[in-house]
């Protein structure tokens, strides 16, 4: 078994644990069905045959397709979710960015800033090493 | 633009500093409680005095500590992880035992527990439990 190969497996079987979730809400039965399927694995897992795995994992991506759910659950924050990239928190570095006329309007929070960059690259050196100053 | 930039990142500094306890009671209930226990309130005041922050829907502030409890309880709630075997550097195929499909299921464990997707990609280098924490900490912005 090459590791391409067990990613398939691994990446299939997680798809259809994924698919049984869908399908069955009631955790218990989910969890039934679940042993069942990874039964149904394990009596796979000592094929040598290359070309029966490729049977084996075509026929299986096959029957995941038929029978996959209309509306799987999704993690809300994960691709595919409600709320994926809902909130977008702007990047730290942007405020760099603003033009000295912006940051004039606040002094104070841009004198800190550029203190607690100071701070950091110190930092940086005690952790890391004095690095090189060619930049 | 850049003053909405600004609001966000001031508020959000300030939302971090503030590492009070929450308590999700809304303000509703509190005042129909004031209204019928008017006498109760006067004993139990201390209780009753409940910070004005609304957490909406939004979870409990997370910890390292926090995600190493809790991902250290999920593993050994696991039939096939030897409670006493397990140690935070632990590899889950040499030291633990485990085959390629319990790895499988052990990130679904961790996805369901956490809430939200481990792409298969970064799935395979997450080998022991403390790249498990490391990762999930790295994915919630949790650094202390």
């Amino acid at each position: 078994m090459s590791v391409s190969h067990t990613r398939r497996v691994q990446i299939l079987y997680k798809r259809a644990l994924r698919s049984l979730g869908d399908w069955y809400e009631y955790r218990p039965r989910y969890r039934y069905e679940a042993v069942l399927m990874r039964d149904r694995f394990d009596k796979n897992r000592n094929v040598k045959d290359h070309r029966e795995i490729e049977a084996l994992c075509n026929a299986a991506e096959q029957e995941l397709f038929e029978t996959q759910h209309p509306q799987p659950r999704k993690f809300p924050e994960s691709p595919g979710g409600v709320a994926y990239e809902r909130e977008v928190i702007p990047p730290d570095w942007i405020l760099d960015y603003w033009h000295p006329l912006e940051k004039a309007q606040y002094p104070e929070f841009f004198a800190r800033r550029e203190q607690r960059k100071k701070e950091y690259l110190e930092k940086w050196d005690v952790e890391h090493g004095k690095g090189s100053n060619a930049h | 633009m850049s003053s909405i930039l600004f609001r966000c990142a001031a508020l959000r500094s300030v939302y971090k500093l503030s590492a009070l306890p929450k308590r999700a009671v809304s303000t509703f209930t509190l005042k129909t409680q004031e209204h019928k226990h008017k006498s109760v309130l006067n004993v139990t005041s201390n209780y009753l005095q409940i910070l004005p922050i609304r957490c909406y829907s939004d979870k409990e502030p997370l910890t390292l500590k926090l995600i190493k409890e809790r991902v250290v309880l999920v593993l050994s709630l696991y039939d096939k992880i030897d409670p006493e075997k397990l140690k935070l550097e632990s590899h889950f195929y040499k030291d633990l035992g485990l085959d390629s499909l319990d790895h499988v299921e052990v990130i679904m464990a961790m996805e369901d527990e956490f809430g939200f997707e481990i792409p298969d990609m970064d799935a395979d280098k997450l080998n022991s439990p403390k790249d498990l924490i490391q990762y999930i900490a790295d994915k919630e912005d949790i650094y202390e």
